[in-house]
This record gives structure tokens, C-alpha cells and sequence, in this order.
């Protein structure tokens, strides 16, 4: 019979069991951070109706969105992102949940993109959203989650924020015509990626008159109070009161206002948010900010909402190239090796009390020789392995191996649990 | 303004080897207080001071939370208590030695002789931090009192414990291989607290 080939989509990957322990390690980081804010999780489905998804992105967006007709003949579409089913979450269930409702969402997400390193076809996003209040508190405990998180993964960040409330009265100030605002924005956008002269240009295609003076006024001064006085003529209080509220919070520190901060996505109406990496050039790991009507497009009434997006698999490309992963184990601490037949009831016992005491425990299902059993162990990266011949039976004790020096040290079996459970790591 | 506000409070040791020597430090500085053997608090007859008699491991706590302003105690116990409060003064008394000490003929020589043995401690935050720095993966037996008869007792390979003289360590054949800290009695206040600050 002709094989299948076992392969995958382009764009897709799968996870061994050294990849996933990366993986839920990060994940649970960020996790905890997000609970001990009183965040809670919710999920929502992978198969949506594709008006539910399609047509919220704009053009582009809907060409990237997979969807496809089902055996029933309805359109499907697979979320672009957790925004969107979230917004339609919340529009559904409003009336049921506590307002102002947290929530974070980590799930995959799907783009048909041209695969390249770093751009995935099906990634994981993690979301955090407050809806239902306009208080700037909110912004200011986004930050405080955003540094957490990061102080977490032990990553070196800037948070650079901006107000596009401000920014839309600075074009607006300069004469840009409502309809083309969000158009300079995506220009603006692009600074770091195309330059200053080719913003210039583009904008000047555009027939904005003084391009120049824009981006001059946008550039960020060394210090945050000549920046803010640059807008003096503006309504900064947004900006101000958001800063003061990290002050209080203890995270002003690692926010940095950098008003030429413009994020590309036309449905920011207040502070946005962009997190880069102090220690590689590594593009935006964490972007967001506040949307004041996004659940419009699935109710009639209004609810603001503030929100960051953490880019999963940035952050994992990111500690993977700072070498956190060097030491990461996989689950289990103990293999309890199978010496011959005769002692399998002991080793029984033995693992029995392990996984009882809670001990991350495995026993080796074959007598093979302990050459074999031993190679097992390194090659799950097991850190103990148990031994108990004859010898060590008559004296009720057992020998613990340890992987990483073999050294190997009897011990009273009565001890194991102790030994184990007191066992320090000095390298973890 | 309340009184109660205005009075400060010392916490000393309720009972052991550092109790009589703190409340001679206290009254050197001129404090008149009759010293009680029982009772858990004196008031000061010449300043509004109480003095605190609580146990040993709890001084660090009691400044910690604010309601001693200072406390008196072993070096020791606060660097394994990792409480992030101020030395105002070493008091000179009360010296110890953190030591890790194995039975005479054992074969662990060496610091690096402890990978993977047994070290029975009433200071395993202390010791983690020495085992993190020296890199040794060990097991930590926890143990309240009379650490040094662990390893007679095949509890333990070694013993990570405080000691004056030496003199226990020796009538229970254990010899010192290595000395974490020097330890002895300090003066300690609460510096968050103290800037007007509120840390919790």
C-alpha cells in the first residue's frame, strides 16, 4: 500500500515535546501575570460564519483571512485575529458580563501570509482588553501588565506610547483633510522600516504641504518635558494624566512617549502602544491601545475598550536567540529503571510512592540492560535516575543517579521523597 | 497628635543568646527599663519606648510590618529571613560563624565534594544562595534544631548550622570545611517606613 507522506501545511509547525515545554514555560509566564491582574481567560471558537470576521480589517485583512464554504454550504472564516471574536464575544454576551469586563484570550490565529521566518500561517496571540470604561487607569494597568510580563521573560523593553487623539489634532492642526488622516498615520508608520525622506515623499504624493514640519514636530526630545512642551498648543491632558497613572503605578520608568508613534490600525482612537526589545533590533513585540467602537460593528451600543496583542512566537524567536532555553527540562525528574524481573514489584512500589509524593516520575518499561535505560533518561532529559539491586534492597536503601554529574549516591530508601523533594538546582 | 504614634518600639529576643547582651545595649544608650524575665513588653521609665520580647526568627517581621521600629538580631537570621531592612549598627556581640561541616572521616573535602549530598540546615534560604553561587546541585534536609546530629544519624552528608565556638560541632565529630558569613548582632530599622513611604 502506497504510504501517506507524513507531512504538514506550509506555514504551520509542529511541536515536540522539547519545543512545548519552551513553549507552556513562556506561556504560563505570561498566564500568571495576566491572573494576577485579574484578568480571566475566555475562548472562543476557530470555525466562525465569515461575516463574523470578514470585512473588519480592511482590504488587505479580508485577502489574508482564510474561508471557505462547508459541506452544509455556509462561509467560514478562521479568526485573523482575537480582537474581532473577542468584540463579537462581548457584543453577544454584554448584558451576562461584569462590566468593565477583563479578559485575556491566548489562542491561534490564522493568516494565509507568505510563510518567511517570523510570519506564520498559525501562531498563537496573547490578548489582554479592558471594555466598558474610558478611565485611564485602564492604559496605565496595561502598562503595568506589559512590564510584568516582560520583567517575567527577563526581556529588556521600552514601552513607546502615544496619544492618536493628539496626533489627529496635530494633522488636523496642519491642515490634513479628515478623509486623508488615517492615511498619513500608515505613512507615518512606516519611519523606522522606510526612513524620514521617503515618509516625506510620500506624504508630499499625497499633497500634504509641509511634511517636514510634521515629522519635525512628531520627533521625540531627549527629555519627556521638552517633548510634551513641543504641544503646548495641544491638548496634552490625555497624554499627561495616562503618564501620571503609570508614575503611580511605579512603571513610568519603561514608558517612553514618542509622539511619531502612529500604529498602522485605523481603529485607535486614544493612547497606543508599541514594546520593542532593548536587546536585539527585533521589530514590536507587544502593540495596542485604546478603540472606542469596535463592538459597534456587532451591537448598537458603544463600549471603549483598551488592549494589547503579545506576539508569542516574536518572544519565542526572541529568547531563543538570548539563549533562556539552555537549561529547560522536560517533565519528568525520575526514571525508576527495571533491573530484571524479580524486582519489578519493588520498582513498582518504589515509582508508585514517587508519582503518589508527587515527584515527576517514569519507570522504564523493559529490563533492558541499564546502558539502555540510562541513554533513555539522557535522552529526556530526565535529571535522576533510581537504581536498586540486590545490594541496595538488602540494605533498604536505593542509589540515585544523577544525570548531569554521575554521581551516584545511596541513600535510605525512606529518604528518597525527602532527598528529592529537597533537592536545590543551583544551575535553574 | 496621638501618643501611641510618637512611641517607638525595639523588638528583642523573647529568650536565647542574644537577649541579655540587647538589653545591656539598650541600656548603655540610656534607657532605664526594668528587665523582665517574663512579660512580653517593658515601657521605659525615662522615654517613650517599649521594647518588644518576640522570637528570635520573628524580629525581621515585626520591623518589616512597622510596628517595631527597630529590632535587634542576629545577622544571620536576617539575611535567611531576606528581609530588605537597614543595618543602623553592628553591635559587636552575639558573633557566629555560618559554617557547613561534615562528619570527620567523610569524603566530602571540598566545597564541590557536596554535589548531590544530603546537608541538613535550619537556614535554607542562606544555603540556597551558597549552593547558587558555587553552583552545587544538593539536597536540603530542613531541619528546626540540633542539626549536628543528622549526620550521625545517616540523615544527612553534612550540616549547614551556626556556630560560636565550635565546640558542638566537635562533640559531634563534625569537622568545617567552608564558612558561609560571619555573623553578629545588628540594629535594624524598616528604611521604607522610616521615609514616610508605605511599602505594602
Amino acid at each position: 500500500m502506497k504510504k501517506i507522506e507524513p507531512t504538514i501545511l506550509k506555514g504551520t509547525r509542529d511541536f515536540g515535546p522539547l519545543d512545548m515545554a519552551k513553549r507552556n514555560l513562556v506561556m504560563d509566564k505570561i498566564r500568571r501575570v495576566f491572573e494576577r491582574f485579574g484578568y480571566d481567560p475566555i475562548e472562543t471558537p476557530i470555525i466562525c460564519p465569515a461575516d463574523t470576521i470578514l470585512g473588519k480589517y480592511g482590504e488587505e485583512g479580508d485577502r489574508l483571512t482564510y474561508n471557505f464554504e462547508d459541506a452544509g454550504g455556509r462561509r467560514i472564516a478562521l479568526p485573523f485575529d482575537l480582537t474581532v471574536p473577542f468584540a463579537r464575544f462581548f457584543a453577544a454576551n454584554f448584558r451576562d458580563l461584569p462590566l468593565p469586563f477583563k479578559r485575556y484570550q491566548i489562542q491561534r490565529v490564522w493568516r494565509a501570509e507568505k510563510p518567511q521566518k517570523g510570519r506564520l500561517r498559525e501562531f498563537y496571540q496573547c490578548d489582554i482588553d479592558v471594555i466598558g470604561t474610558k478611565n485611564l487607569i485602564a492604559e496605565a494597568e496595561i502598562s503595568k501588565v506589559i512590564v510584568e510580563v516582560f520583567k517575567e521573560l527577563e526581556i529588556n523593553f521600552t514601552i513607546k506610547v502615544n496619544s492618536r487623539r493628539l496626533m489627529n489634532a496635530v494633522l488636523k492642526d496642519f491642515g490634513v483633510e479628515e478623509e486623508k488622516i488615517i492615511e498619513v498615520i500608515r505613512i507615518i508608520d512606516k519611519i523606522l522600516k522606510i526612513g524620514e525622506q521617503a515618509v516625506i515623499e510620500e506624504l508630499k504624493l499625497l499633497q500634504i504641504t509641509n511634511p517636514e514640519e510634521i515629522l519635525r514636530l512628531l520627533s521625540q526630545d531627549k527629555a519627556l518635558d521638552e517633548t510634551l512642551e513641543k504641544f503646548s498648543k495641544y491638548d496634552t491632558s490625555e497624554i499627561k494624566e495616562f503618564l501620571e497613572n503609570c508614575r503611580n503605578l511605579g512603571v513610568e520608568e519603561y514608558v517612553e512617549f514618542d509622539p511619531s508613534l502612529a500604529r498602522g490600525l485605523d481603529y485607535y482612537t486614544g493612547i497606543i502602544y508599541e514594546v520593542v526589545s532593548k536587546d536585539c533590533e527585533f521589530g514590536t513585540i507587544c502593540a495596542g491601545g485604546r478603540y472606542d467602537n469596535l463592538c459597534g460593528l456587532f451591537c448598537d451600543e458603544d463600549f471603549s475598550g483598551v488592549g494589547v496583542a503579545f506576539g508569542f512566537e516574536r518572544i519565542m524567536l526572541l529568547l531563543e536567540q538570548l539563549k533562556k532555553f539552555e537549561d529547560i527540562k522536560l517533565n519528568s525528574k525520575v526514571l525508576v529503571t527495571l533491573f530484571d524481573e524479580e524486582s519489578k514489584e519493588d520498582a513498582l512500589k518504589i515509582y508508585s510512592t514517587l508519582v503518589e509524593a508527587g515527584i515527576n516520575s517514569e519507570i522504564y518499561f523493559e529490563a533492558d540492560k541499564l546502558g539502555k535505560q540510562m541513554k533513555y533518561a539522557d535522552k529526556k532529559r530526565i535529571p535522576f535516575v533510581l537504581i536498586r539491586g540486590s545490594e541496595e534492597k538488602e540494605k533498604d536503601e536505593v542509589v540515585v543517579k544523577s544525570m548531569a554529574t554521575g554521581k551516584q549516591k545511596s541513600i535510605p530508601l525512606k529518604q528518597l521523597i525527602t532527598y528529592l523533594s529537597g533537592y536545590y538546582e543551583s544551575t535553574k | 497628635m496621638n501618643l501611641q504614634n510618637k512611641k517607638i518600639r525595639i523588638a528583642v529576643q523573647k529568650g536565647g543568646r542574644l537577649k541579655a547582651p540587647s538589653l545591656e545595649f539598650l541600656k548603655s544608650i540610656g534607657l532605664e527599663f526594668e528587665s523582665k524575665e517574663t512579660g512580653l513588653t517593658s515601657q521605659c521609665l525615662n522615654a517613650d519606648v517599649e521594647i518588644l520580647y518576640v522570637r528570635n526568627c520573628d524580629i525581621p517581621q515585626y520591623v518589616k510590618y512597622g510596628v517595631a521600629d527597630y529590632g535587634i538580631v542576629g545577622e544571620n537570621v536576617l539575611i535567611e529571613r531576606k528581609s530588605n531592612l537597614k543595618i543602623e549598627k553592628r553591635l559587636g556581640f552575639g558573633k557566629c560563624r555560618l559554617v557547613i561541616a561534615v562528619p570527620e572521616r567523610s569524603n566530602i573535602k571540598r566545597i564541590k565534594d557536596l554535589r548531590e549530598e544530603r546537608i541538613a540546615t535550619s537556614y535554607p534560604n542562606t544555603l540556597k544562595g551558597f549552593l547558587r553561587r558555587n553552583g552545587i546541585n544538593a539536597s536540603m534536609i530542613e531541619i528546626n534544631g540540633s542539626v549536628e546530629l543528622c549526620p550521625s544519624l545517616n540523615l544527612s552528608d553534612a550540616v549547614c548550622d551556626i556556630t560560636q565556638t565550635g565546640r558542638t560541632l566537635e562533640e559531634n565529630n563534625l569537622k568545617i570545611i567552608t564558612e558561609i558569613m560571619d555573623s553578629e548582632a545588628v540594629l535594624i530599622s524598616n528604611p521604607s517606613l522610616n521615609n514616610g513611604k508605605i511599602l505594602f
